[in-house]
């Protein structure tokens, strides 16, 4: 993160942010297509100014009032919200949400308990693998489980990330639909009364399941060591407030608070006890059957804000956007580069903008990526759009 | 709809009709009734379908007996005997298609009844939920009675049909077949695929398997998929009910009798307190009246000034019905989180919440204090502590809890469990009782009667509160949390 990075310069970067750097013309094409065949003068936009001021029920009808919109309020953020079945600043409370893309958000301080290398604010590359972790199972679920084709990965500015779904039917996805979406991709529940959050029972694991553990194993050990969730008392014993057999926590406690402080072999001796022990207990089996698994998902497994997903009409940050406190740009990313990216390779509206500052010319750069990324999405959804309303256009309409 | 209601009581079309009409026990009441009814029948057919709607309420939000269970359904069964509604008894008991008299009658009251109740549940969205979700867990009922011949006449009768996958689809997929349907030995089965959004309640839990958009699903579960699609069609109707609702408002018999119908079925929602409670007794009270859900917020907010989104409603809406006032609230919340925060970032992040919770923000909505059914069927998230702590602790911790509180041996086993067996509001009531020091076993299912009771208790059986008049808006018991929508951005 740019050490000179200064927030109340923010008000004279904004502006030249906004007309020279933000995509508009490409924002306004994805949230037109998204709000079909509402108009895009349907679709809520809410800006926070400086000092907090915060503008609800905005909309532009086109990329010029945008642009106007910008150079006027010079929004500090701006987020996105429904369509509605009238212009929002008309309806208000009383309009009606027709549609609003399906949504994720994974923040990294929902992983405060897990994470031993930052905490609240603060991220780094090693607590950066749980988002791409994160990412790639949701967007694998996304694609095979849903069918769903116009994806939108998005850095959410400081900590986390952000996923929009553009597709006709996750836009028209009713409040009980996102529900049922969002608890089925969550799998691990329990507030600060549960030690152990998450149950998969002792029947078969469900094909998601066992391919997202798949993917998990494919990083936990990498993150295992990096964390070292294993190697301090203290997070050797919230480890073990999670096993729910008494004996098998005695001697799992015994044999590892003796060993080197190394978790990956404490973790895999832990291994080799649970398997001898269920061998040996028929009883422990049928109770703890996916234990081994239970845990590298309660490690590991994405942590979602299902509150967000759930919400028909909760507003969510703009991709590109500047967060007002890190100065980072929410680029638009690739889900299989996600693994690739720095969070100091992310440009910042000050490295942007200064030519002197010395990431200046890479950031340009991977702003530029960030815009390509961006156009295929929106591409991508303008043709799979063009083709469905065709379709539907030519099936009969009878009573 | 084509009434026509005269005075006299009329006879109904001829037996031959009636078996034409009315095939089957079951039905998804697409076509409105025609013919004469009298005045008198009318209102008893709606009277007795609304006995039974209500008995379906009781079942789940008074007795807190499981959707669908072995206990639901007799429990279901045995009160409608008792109501002396054998018809509905008939139909309830084992749908089929015989062809008798007795049977053809009972369908053709069970059609006409519902239609009459659309008129009386069609006028406010809370009305029309409760309708809808009692409608859905009778039609739900009834197709589980059904014996195997009577399930496919009712698909050919309703034209159902859904796309058969081939046997080679099915053997590639077999195997993820086999680990994601909740059905053992799904080799026999037959299986269909239909869109996901069509079988929500399944995709919910992860009980189908899911490809590419459609989820796979075996005959037997095609319950969730005609579910689905019995709510759209009800949803739809009664709006439709709505726009001519006028015209049939036009006859002034039945006026009164509709809008009556909905009366005095509201229970106690606590949603205006009379009594002001101030906020300097908040931490005694919590000992001595809060239940132990909103005495975990309560400590928990004292002791890490914070509490999450989940944790601020449910105990903000509590104090509300115990009769915080809003100035005071606000002063409360304050008080804690700026010990954490800058007095800044509450007044603009925090104290809207508190305002909306009062209904001086936003669409105004006065939001009632959630029941108990609401806040055990609550998600409960990684740092949060709302919920019921009777099923969202471990048992370790609820115990190591209740010791530190001073319960003694016997009582501590007790509570937790009950717990542990799943019978979270009488581990409740068992609680109030040690507290109390008395054994009275209440039957417990809001927050805020519990803090009534203990106060009664406390006060010597004075009655701390008036009675409230009965309104007729109706405060719909809502079972699954996914219908709870807000329509404001709560951050």
């Amino acid at each position: 993160m740019a050490k000179h990075y200064d927030e109340s310069l923010l008000s004279d970067m904004l502006p030249i942010y906004y007309s020279r750097l933000f995509p508009q013309s490409l924002f306004c094409r994805w949230l037109t297509c998204g709000n079909y065949p509402q108009p895009l003068g349907n679709r809520e936009l809410s800006f926070t100014l400086a000092d907090d001021v915060y503008l609800r029920y905005l909309s532009i009808n086109n990329q010029k009032e945008l642009h106007t919109l910008f150079q006027k309020k010079c929004p500090y953020k701006l987020d996105i919200g429904p369509v509605y079945n009238t212009k929002p600043s008309i309806g208000r409370h009383d309009a009606v949400v027709l549609a609003r893309e399906l949504v994720f958000d994974i923040d990294l301080t929902d992983y405060d308990e897990i994470r031993t290398c930052c905490q609240e604010a603060k991220v780094c590359d090693k607590c950066w693998k749980f988002m791409v972790l994160a990412c790639e199972v949701i967007n694998t679920a996304l694609k095979e489980d849903f069918g769903f084709q116009n994806i939108l990965w998005v850095f959410s500015g400081r900590r986390g990330i952000h996923c929009w779904v553009s597709d006709h039917e996750a836009r028209v996805l009713d409040s009980p639909g996102r529900t049922a979406l969002a608890d089925y991709m969550c799998l691990i529940s329990g507030g600060e009364n549960q030690y152990r959050k998450v149950h998969l029972g002792n029947d078969n694991l469900h094909s998601s399941i066992r391919r997202a553990i798949g993917i998990i194993e494919k990083y936990f050990t990498t993150i295992l060591e990096e964390q070292e969730f294993l190697s301090t008392t203290d997070r050797l014993n919230s480890f073990l407030k999670i096993i729910p057999d008494e004996a098998l926590r005695k001697q799992t406690h015994e044999t590892l608070e003796k060993m080197p402080s190394s978790s990956l072999e404490r973790w895999e001796m832990f291994v080799t006890i649970y398997n001898q022990y269920c061998k040996q207990n028929a009883n422990a089996m049928r109770k703890m059957k996916y234990l081994v698994e239970e845990l590298k998902i309660q490690y590991c497994y994405p942590r979602l804000d299902a509150h967000v997903t759930k919400g028909f009409n909760h507003l969510l940050k703009s991709p590109f956007s500047i967060h007002p406190k890190t100065g980072k740009v929410s680029i638009v990313f690739k889900p299989e580069n996600a693994k690739n990216m720095k969070l100091n390779d992310i440009p910042t509206i000050h490295t942007l903008l200064d030519d002197s500052s010395k990431e200046n010319a890479q950031h340009q750069a991977n702003m530029r990526t960030a815009v390509k990324n961006f156009q295929e999405v929106v591409f991508m959804l303008e043709k799979t759009e063009a083709m469905r309303r065709k379709t539907e256009a030519s099936v009969s309409i009878d009573f | 709809m084509d009434f026509k209601i005269k005075r006299k009581s009329t006879k109904s079309v001829i037996a031959g009709g009636l078996l034409e009409t009315y095939p089957h026990d079951l039905q998804m009441y697409k076509l409105p009734p025609v013919g004469d009814i009298s005045l008198q029948e009318f209102e008893t057919l709606a009277l007795e379908r609304l006995t039974l709607l209500r008995c379906l309420a009781t079942a789940t939000t008074l007795k807190g007996l499981r959707l669908y269970s072995e206990e639901w359904c007799d429990f279901i069964l045995g009160d409608l005997r008792s109501q002396g509604l054998k018809y509905y008894v008939k139909l309830c008991e084992k749908s089929g298609c015989s062809t008798q008299d007795v049977d053809l009658q009972a369908r053709r009251k069970d059609h006409i009844a519902h239609f009459i109740l659309r008129l009386a549940y069609c006028r406010t969205e809370e009305l029309r939920r409760w309708f809808i979700s009692r409608e859905i867990e009778l039609f739900r009922m009834r197709f589980m009675t059904m014996k195997g011949d009577s399930v496919d006449n009712f698909f050919t009768i309703n034209n159902l049909c859904y796309t058969n996958i081939s046997e080679e689809e099915k053997d590639e997929l077999i195997i993820n077949l086999r680990e994601s349907t909740h059905h053992p030995n799904i080799d026999k089965m037959k299986f269909y695929k239909v869109k996901f959004f069509e079988v929500l309640d399944l995709v919910k839990t992860r009980k189908v398997y899911l490809k590419d958009g459609y989820a796979y699903i075996p005959h037997k579960d095609f319950i969730s998929v005609l579910s689905a699609q019995y709510r759209v069609h009800l949803r739809q109707s009664l709006a439709i009910a709505c726009h001519h609702l006028g015209e049939v408002e036009q006859d002034e018999r039945l006026v009164s009798l509709l809008k009556g119908l909905h009366q005095s079925y509201t229970g106690n929602d606590y949603s205006d307190s009379k009594s002001v409670i101030p906020i300097e007794s908040l931490d005694t009270l919590s000992i001595k009246s809060f239940p132990l859900c909103m005495r975990q917020l309560h400590e928990f907010l004292r002791s890490t000034h914070h509490l999450k989104h989940g944790g601020r409603l449910q105990y903000g809406l509590f104090l509300k019905g115990i009769g915080v006032t809003l100035e005071d609230s606000l002063k409360f919340w304050r008080q804690e989180f700026t010990k954490v925060m800058d007095l800044d970032k509450f007044e603009k992040q925090y104290s809207y919440n508190v305002r909306y919770n009062y209904g001086k923000e936003g669409s105004k909505k006065n939001y009632s204090p959630f029941n108990c059914l609401k806040i055990i069927n609550n998600n409960v998230g990684p740092g949060e502590c709302h919920g019921c702590p009777f099923k969202h602790s471990d048992a370790n911790v609820l115990k190591n809890k209740l010791k530190g509180y001073g319960f003694e041996q016997q009582a501590l086993h007790d509570v937790v469990d009950l717990a542990k067996r799943g019978h979270y509001q009488i581990a409740c009531s068992k609680y109030f009782d040690v507290v109390q020091s008395c054994n009275i076993g209440l039957g417990i299912n809001h927050p805020n009667q519990y803090f009534e009771e203990s106060q009664k208790l406390l006060k010597g059986d004075i009655k701390s509160e008036p009675k409230k008049d009965i309104k007729p808006i109706i405060k719909d018991e809502i079972n699954d949390i996914e219908e709870m929508d807000f329509d404001e951005n709560f951050k």
